[in-house]
């Protein structure tokens, strides 16, 4: 069970404690710096950390602060401690996890808007909500009874996400998908839906919101549910045979360093491929340099580059790709002159977005609804993006 | 605002607490409060405020009351006599007929850290369990286990007990799940919540109800319940089929851990299970959270124990990518390393390949580690591939390749000739010790097949002086006699160098004394040198052998979805054994009176004089950690006494008692061969442990009697306590004899 809560931000200082079980002096967390010390960079630092009488765990989750505040910084935390507090008070009693699904605690404690704490202000008022949740104590423990909508709604966005790695060559060593469909429903009542695909047989392996009913998906490999109220995620998936899995991107790259002397050459060109059709969106590259490198002369036909000499990144911000014109990165690197010449080859790090495209193929075949007589608006989104896209080189 | 200096500001804020105009405006006065607890969470001391903090408490703001509930929770430790003021307001906050505002109240409550407030809090806490909003009751079902915190060891009140087990049927699923957590820290001394046929089914049909925090701990409890029928068994499999594939990790984990369990006698329906699982499992693995990711490679590797091909055919989710934390690529690199087989060899050692010239120097010599390891089974590849890496000359590389060589020529000879040809030029590359010793190591075992093999060596004896390594310098002795053995004529002079620097300038008694070692033996004559130092070795393939025996699947199921997978079974024990001890201090502290106890003025330890062995009062000893001294002790005393009649526990325990002697485990009566175990510790610290044995048939008893930390003549005394207290009990004598005897037998001379 959980004794304590601290919050660090990123200079060391804890601006969070809350504790639970047991109180635990602050002192404990010296364990942790000291572990961050050891590893060098914030990310090495291990998840788990013993120390004498407990374990130290840590940890990164943000959503039901974006929920709450609509971003997850130190400022936001610290303006909002009140609500922090009261969530934290909620989720969790004496160490033991109660309530984290966000749409349960939103009913408990209000989120901040800005008329609400204008009127807040004024009246005095506050954002504990006057219910009890009541979605606990209904039959379906995901849904609350007596939900009432004027506009009948439900949103599915299929997400991807391409994890790969390119190799030297420009083959795919490693590649494979992962989808969620998350939902946002605002139904009126007790609906029963079912979702089906045009080919369910694509999805390796799935995972569903408890209220998908698992016996109909093994035998019908339909979606059979009755929604909770807002947004939730449906399913999650994964597709990773790889011939299923096309890369929408290729790179051409040349990034050598010359033997004698202090230089060397970068040349970077991305282009589409296996897009159906589709525009590359919002595409960025993010090159960790070797340690050698002092600085980067670059000229980019298309977006803008920025190198910091200090963390060795360089970031090229792309945008759109539009045919014909290809976007390429070139110049010259300027190395330290002391140094041997780089054994190591940077990696590259690609993001984008293709909208209105799911690159499994993935496709929403019909949404039925059962047990309420008003038709509701139905509508799908596809949207395919980089994970862990990788260019190796 | 100062913001330094908490005097000021706690002055400050005082006097605005205290200042009616701001009482009176509940905006104002909700932000002083406020101001108090950004204070509070920055870590600033404004205990001091306490008094003022628990008049705020008393409001119609519910904001202000939580802020206010959360100051008093952080410092009534500090203040008991204060707190218990606010105590009123919070027991009427209890009956409020707003149910948020009830269990808030209880939960805040339950939560002031301080001691004496159960006789307050018991009567809210009873009624909130029958409180019509289950809000309440699952602060009032968790507030049971709070009370039990603070009351330390007494007595565990049955009544409380009962109800928690009759409020596993609520309705609301929290309540249920509370209700289990709270069982489990109240009866923790007794083993814990019992799971009986009823209570295992009741909790299998609520499953479904709950969030996946209830499932995950659900399913932990279901691992204790003890399955009758085979057909029970795969009722439960069918029935929670669908939580192996749940969209929550820690879900997939218990249920995987629950089965696995459950089917211990099904072999097949192990692998079936863990075939299944395997998709979810590498989902995580594959996680976009590192932690969780890091959990699954755990896991993922405790699997491999058993089933080693298990996920070959998936060898690809285990490529390091770029952004990945190293103890996630370390984790990844080792699987790999596992699941080489014939067709993805290639693969894997193209991939491990990419990783050895990494940024980052650990990582890239744990995949030269790595790579060393898959060349016990496909040698000839990977010490190309080494070799190859040896041509990139930079040092971290090549002091690990040279090491992994080292390891490689032990363990398969063949690949000696290889090997050897690639040595030559290294030595410039290698500055790290480690690398030194493998490198001198390698010369001296196979210098016959390194031409210039004397040459380099010699160059280590020329700069012995700048060495500051010794096991470098033992390694070069050794490594230079046997080079001698086998090319003296190359070494004759550098090896009197060598000895002669040693034996004279050496500052290191290790290493003079190695010298002098090897100076002596060669004074035998070179057979002589021959026969110690090429003496026949130990046969390396009977290690490789046993290590890739594969574990049954039952060896880890007990530790699946725990911490141990994290650390390995080794690393974990002696994360505990260190732990154990300062845990065991916590618990007792808390619940004992303790030897060990913090605070000495508390409890008055009485050293009640029994002869002079000293044995004290009180001392705790689980069975577990019995058994773990009991077998790593040798007997230090075993004794037969005549015994006529059927021994009576009870008598036996309380007559051991009453000279301090505790016992851990009695036979019952009538038992065909009668056992106890005992246990005593005396004031020095030294640990007596005594086992009586009991044939039906003879007419005997047999003491054995172990001990730690003691002297010859403190076991002869404790041996006639014992002896004295069997014989007494043999003739059916009263306690006080007993005491009156021991003591009398034991008193100092």
């Amino acid at each position: 069970m959980i004794h304590s809560l601290f919050l660090i931000n990123h200079t060391g200082d804890i601006f969070l404690e809350k504790h639970w079980k047991s109180v635990v002096s602050r002192s404990v967390c010296d364990y942790f710096f000291e572990a961050q010390e050891k590893a060098g960079e914030a990310d090495n630092v291990p998840p788990v950390i013993p120390t004498p009488h407990h374990y130290l765990v840590s940890t990164h989750r943000d959503r039901i602060f974006f929920d709450y505040f609509g971003e997850c910084t130190e400022a936001a935390i610290k303006d909002n401690v009140v609500i922090v507090y009261e969530l934290l008070e909620e989720m969790l009693d004496n160490g033991f996890p109660l309530a984290t699904e966000s749409n349960i605690l939103k009913e408990l404690i209000k989120p901040p808007t800005i008329l609400r704490s204008v009127v807040n202000t004024i009246t005095g008022s506050s954002n504990v909500g006057d219910q009890l949740p009541t979605g606990q104590l209904s039959n379906i423990p995901w849904r609350r009874a007596g939900v009432k909508y004027t506009n009948n709604e439900a949103y599915f966005d299929v997400t991807e996400e391409i994890d790969a790695i390119i190799d030297k060559s420009g083959s795919t060593v490693f590649a494979e998908i992962q989808g969620v469909i998350d939902a946002c429903i605002k139904l009126t009542g007790m609906p029963d839906l079912t979702l089906s695909f045009m080919n369910p047989r694509l999805l390796d392996d799935v995972s569903f919101h408890p209220c998908v009913r698992f016996k109909r998906w093994e035998s019908e490999r339909v979606l059979s549910f009755i929604p909770p109220d807002g947004n939730f995620r449906l399913m999650s998936y994964h597709v990773s045979s790889q011939n299923l899995v096309a890369i929408p991107v290729y790179i051409k790259h040349n990034i050598s360093f010359r033997e004698s002397g202090s230089t060397g050459r970068f040349d970077v060109t991305i282009g589409p491929k296996q897009t159906m059709g589709k525009t590359v969106e919002s595409v960025l590259m993010i090159i960790h340099m070797p340690k050698g490198v002092l600085n980067m002369t670059l000229t980019a036909a298309q977006g803008t580059y920025t190198f910091d000499p200090v963390t060795k990144m360089l970031i090229w911000d792309i945008g759109k790709i539009t045919l014909p014109k290809l976007p390429t990165l070139r110049g010259v690197i300027s190395l330290q002159s002391t140094a041997p010449k780089p054994e190591e080859n940077p990696t590259i790090s690609v993001q984008f977005r293709i909208q209105q495209l799911a690159v499994s193929g993935l496709k929403v075949n019909r949404l039925d609804m059962y047990g309420e007589r008003y038709k509701p608006f139905k509508g799908v989104k596809y949207v395919t993006k980089a994970g862990k896209f990788q260019v190796r080189t | 605002m100062p913001y330094y200096g908490s005097e000021e500001t706690v002055k400050e804020l005082r006097r605005s607490l205290s200042n009616p105009n701001v009482q009176a405006d509940r905006l104002r006065y909700r932000n002083v409060v406020l101001k108090v607890i950004r204070f509070m969470s920055q870590g600033l001391d404004v205990s001091a405020l306490f008094m003022e903090m628990v008049k705020a408490s008393a409001t119609v703001d519910i904001v202000q009351k939580k802020l206010v509930y959360l100051y008093m929770c952080t410092y009534a430790a500090l203040k008991p006599n204060l707190a218990l003021l606010a105590i009123n307001t919070l027991r009427k906050d209890c009956t409020d007929p707003n149910p948020m505002v009830r269990g808030l109240a209880l939960r805040s409550m339950c939560s002031l850290r301080m001691p004496g407030i159960s006789e307050y809090i018991q009567q809210p806490v009873l009624n909130g369990l029958r409180d019509k909003a289950s809000y309440v009751r699952r602060a009032a079902v968790l507030g049971c286990a709070k009370m039990q915190t603070f009351q330390g060891d007494t007595e565990v009140d049955g009544a409380v007990v009962n109800e928690l087990y009759a409020m596993l049927r609520d309705l609301d699923p929290i309540v249920m799940v509370n209700c289990l957590r709270a069982l489990e820290e109240i009866l923790k001394h007794e083993g814990g919540v019992v799971i009986n046929k009823p209570i295992a089914h009741h909790l299998l049909n609520r499953m479904k109800d709950l969030d996946h925090w209830g499932q995950s701990e659900v399913l932990a409890f279901l691992v204790r319940y003890k399955t009758r029928t085979e057909d029970e068994v795969f009722t439960i499999l069918n029935l929670l089929d669908s939580f192996l594939k749940s969209g929550q990790p820690n879900v997939v984990m218990a249920t995987t851990k629950l089965f696995l369990i459950l089917s211990e006698d099904f072999p097949n329906v192990q692998m079936d299970i863990l075939e299944r699982v395997k998709g979810p499992l590498l989902a995580i693995c594959t996680s976009e959270y590192h932690e969780l990711c890091f959990l699954g490679l755990c896991h993922t590797r405790e699997i491999l124990r058993s089933l080693p091909g298990h996920f070959s055919g998936h060898y690809k989710k285990f490529f390091c990518t770029y952004s990945d934390p190293n103890y996630i690529k370390y984790q990844k690199m080792e699987i790999l390393r596992d699941l080489v087989n014939d067709e993805n060899v290639q693969q894997i050692l193209e991939e491990l390949q990419t990783y050895c010239t990494d940024v980052s120097v650990e990582l890239a010599q744990m995949a030269i580690l790595n790579i060393g390891r898959i060349a016990r089974t496909y040698s000839e590849r990977c010490v190309v591939i080494l070799t190859g890496l040896l041509g990139l000359k930079q040092e971290h590389i090549t002091s690990a390749v040279i090491q992994t060589f080292r390891d490689l020529v032990w363990l398969c000879p063949q690949c000696t000739v290889t090997v050897c040809q690639a040595l030559p030029g290294c030595e410039e590359n290698i500055q790290d010790s480690e690398g030194k010793q493998a490198l001198i190591w390698l010369l001296g075992m196979h210098g016959e097949q390194v031409p210039n093999a004397p040459y380099v060596l010699e160059e280590f004896v020329d700069s012995l002086k700048m060495e500051t390594s010794a096991t470098v310098k033992l390694e070069l002795l050794t490594a230079m006699v046997r080079l001698f053995l086998s090319r003296p004529a190359e070494c004759q002079d550098m090896l009197g160098r060598l000895l002669y620097y040693v034996i004279e300038d050496e500052l290191d008694m290790a290493v003079r004394d190695r010298g002098l070692l090897y100076y002596r033996l060669l004074q035998q004559g070179v057979e002589e040198v021959k026969r110690v130092v090429c003496g026949p070795r130990s046969d390396p393939s009977l290690d490789i052998i046993s290590g890739q025996a594969n574990e049954t699947v039952n060896a880890w199921t007990k530790d699946f979805n725990t911490l141990i997978p994290i650390y390995g079974q080794e690393q974990w024990d002696r994360l505990t054994a260190q732990k154990g001890d300062s845990l065991e201090i916590l618990q007792l502290s808390a619940v004992k009176s303790d030897e060990t106890g913090t605070n000495p003025e508390q409890r008055e330890e009485m050293v009640l004089d029994s002869g002079s062995v000293r044995l004290k009062t009180s001392a705790h000893l689980s069975a577990e950690q019995f058994e773990e001294h009991w077998t790593r002790l040798e007997a230090a005393k075993v004794v037969t006494l005549d015994w006529h009649k059927d021994p009576s526990p009870d008598a036996i325990q309380s007559a051991f008692q009453f000279v301090h002697i505790q016992s851990v485990a009695i036979s019952r009566r009538g038992a065909q061969l009668w056992k106890a175990y005992l246990f005593a510790r005396n004031e020095t610290g030294s640990l007596f442990l005594i086992e009586l044995l009991i044939a039906k048939d003879k007419g005997d008893i047999q003491v054995t009697i172990k001990q730690e930390n003691s002297s010859e003549e403190l076991l002869n005394n404790f041996t006639t306590v014992v002896k004295s207290i069997i014989q007494a009990l043999d003739e059916r004598l009263d306690l006080e004899y007993i005491s009156v005897a021991a003591g009398e037998e034991c008193s100092p001379n």
